[in-house]
């Protein structure tokens, strides 16, 4: 860590624990550039880019994976929280360590394409592993969401996690039983879901997540579903049909969907909900 | 510890960069009928004004122009305002509201941000569409309330933020600033003494542009033929300029790019070393 003063990364990651993280982990900006496409390795947005400060957190409670209307995970958007401190975090390494930080804008790029890659970076920063469904899972955790900041600082790098989450051994155990998974029996690819991978001894050797089917699930009452009332609405010649579609339940609900949350934007969480390895490590009354 | 002192204190916790403060009657001079603050909340005495962090200095440094549009800001100051509603309502038992702020016709706001972040001392208007400069902070973005509460206001400052030393050292060479030059459509505007002496912005175009898909010059990262290291950040012949470090061969980076960031923070601050950064980046 030189011209860091030692003890850098821990302070750094006791300052994001307090300001609201679960985890933090540090990752090499280098270490993008054998996965990440040209235009989204960190060196591409900073200049000079040395590390990669991931933090996850702000994960759903127990409570919102046990409520039974789907809506609630849906529509209850909870990434703003992880992301103020993603952005402290960036204010705090410019004034404290005197480098530039710069933090990962969340959304995309273009199409579907993030500007970094946030699961990458939490895999890179050592905080978790790929799922067979797809989200970053961390070992004690579970599912969480991201924020990183990219910076000229040359924070040590955490080593990537070397026993995955994924598959649990509650899972491990069902597919030598039944040749599958919560998660993949939950949202099969083969009929009709966006899910399918294989495991061997113990660890999963395949994996296949359709995001394009899923964007469909998921995207219903987004900017997707706005568009298309509005095309709609423009080609309807009937006035009152016009109306209909403007005023209606589902063009209404887009519109609160866009304004006020965010997760909606994400998975239908309906695979993360009977993930072991997601939450429900604690026991709740 | 004074009342005011109290509130300041109470902002800056809840992550307010600046507090001030600044009396109402200070409004009646130049804000129209309506947009006061007592036209908002009866009775108000005291408008207190929290500015919030702006982009940090390596966001500004980002090529791709789409990660300042959509990470500009945090928020802070709203948090922070009202923080201090709370605290002015429930411990000193006075009425506070959050100022409104955004506009609801055309590009009117109920009350301007700018003009109460200028009465309550933290920032002057600048050459570059007039944004309210910090000469600490530079670029912050300012939410503030209106209070009952009788608090000792703070003064407007006295020296403008804006021209930079650097900027007014061009435009005597040259004629023009690097905000002026970059962005002629819109911004306009003369200084003498070191002082602005006119400053005009054409709010309309800059809107139309801001609003643009494809830019005329297009950004984004380079092809990985040219990500070879070591390279600079675009903003590094501007950095040289404005602090003098190397004679400059050219006086402005590319004609592209905001130049706000002349005023970030990370350069200015006394406690912030600049020596890690760059040496870093071009040693690579």
């Amino acid at each position: 860590m030189a011209d860091l003063p030692p003890g850098s990364a821990a302070k750094l990651k006791s300052v994001a624990l307090e300001s609201g993280a679960t985890v933090c982990g540090v990752a090499d900006a280098t270490a993008f550039d054998a996965y990440a496409p040209e235009k989204h390795r960190p060196g591409d947005l900073l200049p000079g880019a040395r590390s990669v400060v991931v933090v996850g957190g702000a994960q759903p409670r127990e409570g919102d994976w046990a409520a039974t209307s789907p809506w609630v995970m849906q529509t209850m958007g909870t990434t703003e929280r992880i992301q103020g401190v993603g952005r402290r975090l960036a204010q705090y390494i410019e004034s404290e360590f005197g480098y530039y930080a710069l933090y990962v804008p969340p959304g995309t790029a273009s199409g579907d394409t993030p500007f970094l890659s946030l699961m990458l970076a939490a895999e890179l920063a050592g905080l978790g592993s790929r799922s067979l469904a797809g989200p970053v899972l961390n070992r004690e955790h579970g599912f969480m969401y991201w924020s990183a900041v990219i910076t000229t600082a040359p924070f040590e790098a955490d080593g990537v996690e070397t026993s995955p989450a994924c598959p649990a051994p509650a899972c491990r155990e069902m597919w030598d039983r039944e040749r599958t998974t919560p998660c993949l029996a939950t949202c099969p690819g083969s009929n009709g879901g966006c899910l399918s991978g294989k495991l061997e001894n113990g660890r999963a050797v395949r994996t296949f997540y359709d995001a394009a089917r899923c964007n469909t699930r998921v995207h219903t009452h987004w900017v997707g579903g706005f568009q298309k009332v509005l095309e709609e609405t423009l080609n309807e010649p009937d006035r009152d049909k016009r109306k209909m579609l403007l005023y209606g339940d589902f063009f209404t609900r887009s519109l609160w969907a866009i304004t006020y949350s965010s997760t909606n934007i994400a998975q239908c969480f309906e695979c993360m909900r009977v993930c072991p390895a997601a939450h429900g490590l604690r026991e709740m009354r | 510890m004074t009342r005011e002192e109290q509130v300041k204190a109470v902002g800056m916790k809840a992550g307010a960069r600046v507090v001030g403060i600044a009396p109402v009657e200070a409004f009646r001079a130049k804000v129209p009928e309506g947009h006061r603050p007592e036209d908002i909340l009866p009775g108000a005495r005291s408008v207190v004004v929290a500015g919030g962090d702006g982009p940090t200095a390596g966001a500004w440094r980002c090529p791709d122009h789409r990660v300042m549009e959509i990470t500009g800001y945090d928020l802070r100051e709203n948090v922070a305002v009202h923080a201090m509603c709370d605290f002015i309502e429930g411990t000193l038992s006075h009425r506070a509201i959050q100022a409104p702020s955004l506009p609801v016709h055309g590009h009117e706001p109920p009350m301007s941000m700018m003009h109460a972040a200028e009465l309550a001392g933290l920032g002057t208007r600048s050459l570059a569409a007039h944004i309210i400069l910090n000469p600490e902070y530079g670029l912050l973005y300012y939410a503030a309330l209106i209070t009952t509460l009788p608090l000792e206001p703070d003064q407007p400052l006295a020296e403008p933020a804006c021209p930079h030393p650097g900027c007014a050292a061009m435009y005597k060479r040259i004629g023009t600033t690097p905000c002026l030059r970059v962005c002629p459509a819109c911004l306009a505007g003369t200084v003498q003494d070191g002082r602005i002496q006119t400053s005009t912005y054409d709010r309309e175009k800059c809107h139309s542009r801001a609003d643009l898909r494809h830019r005329l010059v297009p950004e984004g990262a380079s092809s990985d033929r040219e990500r070879g290291r070591p390279r600079t950040a675009a903003d590094d012949d501007l950095q040289r300029l404005l602090h003098e470090e190397h004679p400059v061969a050219r006086l402005l980076p590319r004609l592209d790019r905001a130049m706000l960031r002349v005023h970030a923070r990370l350069p200015r601050r006394a406690q912030v070393p600049e020596a890690p950064v760059r040496p870093e980046a071009r040693a690579r």
